[in-house]
């Protein structure tokens, strides 16, 4: 028990740490504590000057911890989702969805056969470089200033297309993971999207009552009911081979439209971050840099390839929402860091029973998030220098 | 004035009030509570962020905006600015002798004592009116002045006899 809790310390003190630094440096929290899980993780480094640094052990604790976390990511994913403002803005959204879609997706397709990954691998590299991250850009901008400019409705709204894009393809993803035949697979993928519609259907309709149950005076109370319903669920989901995570999404969905998301954000956001926390430490302590070095020619294009293509779509996509020149180039460059949902999809990746995705998959996408967080979080910082010329 | 009001996914609403002139007042209110202030010189411009408050702090600052004035109100002082005066509405009857009179020559001030703050006419209020101020059947007027005042008040506007105090 006492070295569970040792090494539990341990990482906790290794996520502040990297923590720190990253909010020291300006740069997303999200690569540092990867970064975290490797440094005391069982790979290298291993030791420095003659201590050991592989403290901690990819466990049961951090196992269901991450899992939270995916579970709450999700949550908030769909506690902040507006069906009303996806209905007011539906023409606008879809273009957007469609361009960055496609143009990421085809340089996504066109990396996994190049690299001769085949096409099972290309879904899961399309999910990879095409997915921007929800947590990294929103808190990019904040930082950034950049809230209050129009070329920030482009490049939320363009999220909130991807987050739907990746609710869907979660859900088709798990399923195919878990059927293992074709024919396995299609049954998967339809009992999946039944669960889903149920799930979907009684949190639209079951809002009202949602309000009522979960309106408790003491806070722990309503803390502990709303984790207790989403980690339930997202079990109960996966159990009968559905995506945990976009059970969770669905979850958060019955929350969205109630008064309570206030005080869901105030007293469950920290929370969250915890076991998010957790979850990219989780993926630093099974990454083994030797193995993400021997990806490093497939990080390396497919890093140069899809900013260009994130580049373009985005500067599509503000010209198409009337942007001007230099706010166009914003939305592209605002929607550059990848990061949660590509590292979502490598776990699943992690679980393929073919060789070839389950070995060079996850490195892969530890490598392109590093990569992707930091130019994606440098990038906005750096913004003036990159489209002074277009002003 | 116009204030726009739209979604920002994921992050809250946003508020954009055009102050006189190109400048904008942009206020960010997140899912969280936070509310960043923001400036912008125009409609094209890039916004200025000038403070980031929590929610506490953004509703006390909105009350200074709003000029509303925190001295505590401490009930058993809310009579002393009156002195032992009080205040009443007194309706004008329909067949008032004062009805078609100017508040001058109906001599409610000078046979009553009690002074008319105000007169609610239908859905108008004409506040501290003016002695040249005609009456009209149906008018509320708003009237200040100690219980024997109000009650020659009252009595003036039914019977046109004010029994002064």
């Amino acid at each position: 028990m006492a070295d569970v809790l040792f090494e539990t310390g341990i990482a906790f003190l290794a996520l502040a740490l990297a923590g720190a630094l990253a909010h020291r440096f300006g740069q997303s929290v999200i690569p540092a504590y990867i970064v975290a899980g490797v440094v005391v993780g069982p790979y290298v480094p291993t030791e420095v000057a003659g201590v050991s640094l592989a403290l901690v052990t990819h466990g049961e604790f951090v196992t269901t911890a991450a899992e939270i976390g995916i579970v709450l990511l999700l949550f908030f994913l769909g506690l902040e989702f507006d069906v009303s403002y996806l209905l007011s803005q539906g023409r606008e959204l879809a273009l957007l969805g469609s361009v960055d879609f496609l143009v990421n997706g085809a340089v996504g397709v066109a990396l996994a056969y190049a690299f001769g990954l085949g096409p099972l691998g290309a879904v899961f590299v399309v999910g990879i470089v095409f997915v921007s991250s929800s947590a990294i850009v929103t808190k990019s901008l904040t930082d950034a200033g950049w809230l209050a400019n129009p070329e920030s409705r482009t490049i939320l709204g363009t999220l909130v297309v991807e987050d739907i894009i990746v609710a869907v393809y979660l859900a088709v993803l798990a399923a195919v993971v878990g059927g293992g035949t074709l024919a396995g697979a299609a049954t998967s993928v339809a009992g999946s999207f039944c669960f889903l519609a149920v799930l979907a259907l009684v949190a639209y309709y079951g809002s009202d009552h949602v309000e009522r149950v979960f309106d408790v005076g003491p806070d722990e109370l309503f803390v502990l009911r709303v984790v207790g319903v989403a980690v339930a669920v997202g079990a109960l989901a996966l159990s009968v081979g559905v995506s945990e995570a976009v059970a969770a999404f669905f979850v958060g969905t019955a929350f969205s439209t109630t008064d309570l998301v206030e005080r869901i954000e105030h007293l469950v956001t920290s929370l969250r971050d915890v076991f998010a926390a957790v979850f990219f430490f989780a993926i630093g302590l099974d990454t083994d840099l030797r193995v993400v070095a021997g990806v490093a020619l497939l990080v390396a294009v497919a890093a140069l390839a899809t900013t260009a293509s994130k580049l373009t779509s985005g500067y599509a996509g503000g010209r198409l929402t009337g942007l001007d020149p230099r706010r166009s180039a914003r939305v592209g460059i605002g929607l550059l860091a990848r990061g949660e949902f590509s590292l979502i999809v490598a776990t699943l990746a992690a679980a393929s029973t073919v060789p070839a995705i389950r070995e060079t998959v996850p490195p892969f996408a530890v490598g392109y998030v590093l990569v992707m967080s930091i130019l994606g979080t440098v990038a906005i910082a750096r913004e003036g220098v990159l489209t002074s010329r277009l002003a | 004035m116009v204030i726009h009001e739209v979604d920002v996914p994921g992050v809250g609403k946003q508020y954009e009030v055009a102050t006189s002139g190109e400048t904008r007042f942009v206020v960010i209110v997140h899912h969280d509570g936070r509310r960043e202030i923001y400036r912008r010189e125009g409609p094209d411009a890039d916004a200025e962020k000038l403070f980031d408050l929590d929610a506490a702090t953004a509703r006390e600052a909105a009350s200074v905006l709003q000029g509303t004035d925190f001295r505590p109100l401490d009930l058993d002082d809310v009579e002393v600015p009156l002195g032992d005066a009080i205040m009443e509405w007194v309706e004008v009857p329909a067949d008032s002798p004062v009805a078609g009179e100017t508040l001058a020559a109906a001599g409610i001030r000078a046979e009553t004592g009690a002074t008319v703050a105000a007169v609610q006419r239908g859905a108008e209020t004409l506040a501290n009116p003016g002695t040249d101020t005609v009456l009209e059947p149906g008018d509320i007027l708003v009237a200040i002045g100690s219980r024997a005042e109000q009650k020659a008040l009252q009595s003036l506007v039914a019977t046109g006899e004010g029994e002064t105090a």
